[in-house]
């Protein structure tokens, strides 16, 4: 794109040109390098506590407990 | 300060030409308002006495159009050079992001060119900003006088140029030095470009 925007500006000819020419680029640049750095850190999913070797919920009785509680 | 925004894909650069009186920062933006294109022009303000010194400041702004998607706007001021107008000064000075420092070349206008840098200094001290680290161009004006009323570059660059920064030779008259400097400032100022700090929720 900043490509473009010089030879548009070279067309043109004349010191204002050869400036922006310049700047363009410098733009260009200087606007790719700050980009990422606004995008938000992608969201992390919460996983479900799973124990790795049993493939149960660790936090069952918990879960449980507070079932019967609600209950009551 | 020079910021990017990308919400309104919008860049804004304050740049002030700094300088003893006439030193030849109103011509440097009467050169580069002439190399406008037509479509480009906007209206340059200039308050003049009618002797034709700036009265309060200058000011062009330098509406570049649209880059890498985003509205691109320079805006240009310079600032009265004698030394009673130092409230005028301060204020064109808030919120700069590059500062152009036109040194009168003549040999007799050393002690003004210096007067005028200690008090580019201060104000900006002032304004809560480091001189010592805020982009500045210098540029050594007149050259195009005889050589006998001049000062060498070298000896401007020694008594002047504490921060060896860029400098540069012109003839603002001519136009010669004037979009080297602009060049050199923009892109010194480009590159201490910023995004807005995120807003806490």
């Amino acid at each position: 794109m900043a490509a473009a925007e010089k030879k548009g500006a070279e067309e043109n000819g004349g010191e204002f040109a050869e400036f922006m020419a310049d700047i363009s680029q410098e733009i260009a640049q200087r606007v790719e390098s700050l980009e990422p750095k606004l995008k938000p850190p992608p969201e992390t999913k919460k996983a479900t506590p799973v124990s790795q070797d049993s493939g149960l919920i660790p936090e069952w009785e918990n879960v449980v407990d507070r079932m019967i509680e609600d209950m009551r | 300060m020079s910021v990017v925004n990308y919400g309104t894909r919008e860049i804004t650069c304050k740049i002030v030409y700094y300088g003893p009186g006439r030193s030849g920062k109103t011509t440097n933006l009467q050169h580069i308002y002439s190399q406008l294109p037509e479509e480009r022009k906007g209206k340059m303000v200039s308050l003049a006495t009618e002797t034709d010194r700036t009265l309060f400041f200058d000011f062009l702004p330098l509406d570049l159009g649209t880059i890498s998607g985003f509205a691109t706007r320079f805006q240009l001021y310079t600032v009265p050079g004698q030394v009673y107008y130092a409230a005028t000064r301060k204020l064109v000075l808030q919120g700069v992001d590059g500062v152009v420092f036109v040194a009168d070349s003549q040999s007799r206008q050393m002690p003004e060119n210096i007067e005028s840098l200690q008090d580019l200094h201060a104000n900006l001290a002032d304004e809560g900003l480091d001189p010592r680290t805020i982009p500045l161009a210098m540029q050594y004006n007149k050259r195009d006088l005889p050589a006998g009323e001049i000062s060498a570059v070298e000896e401007l660059d020694e008594t002047l140029n504490f921060r060896a920064v860029p400098f540069f030779s012109a003839s603002a008259i001519s136009g010669a030095g004037v979009f080297e400097t602009l060049r050199s400032i923009a892109s010194m100022v480009l590159s201490r470009l910023s995004a807005p700090a995120p807003k806490e929720s």
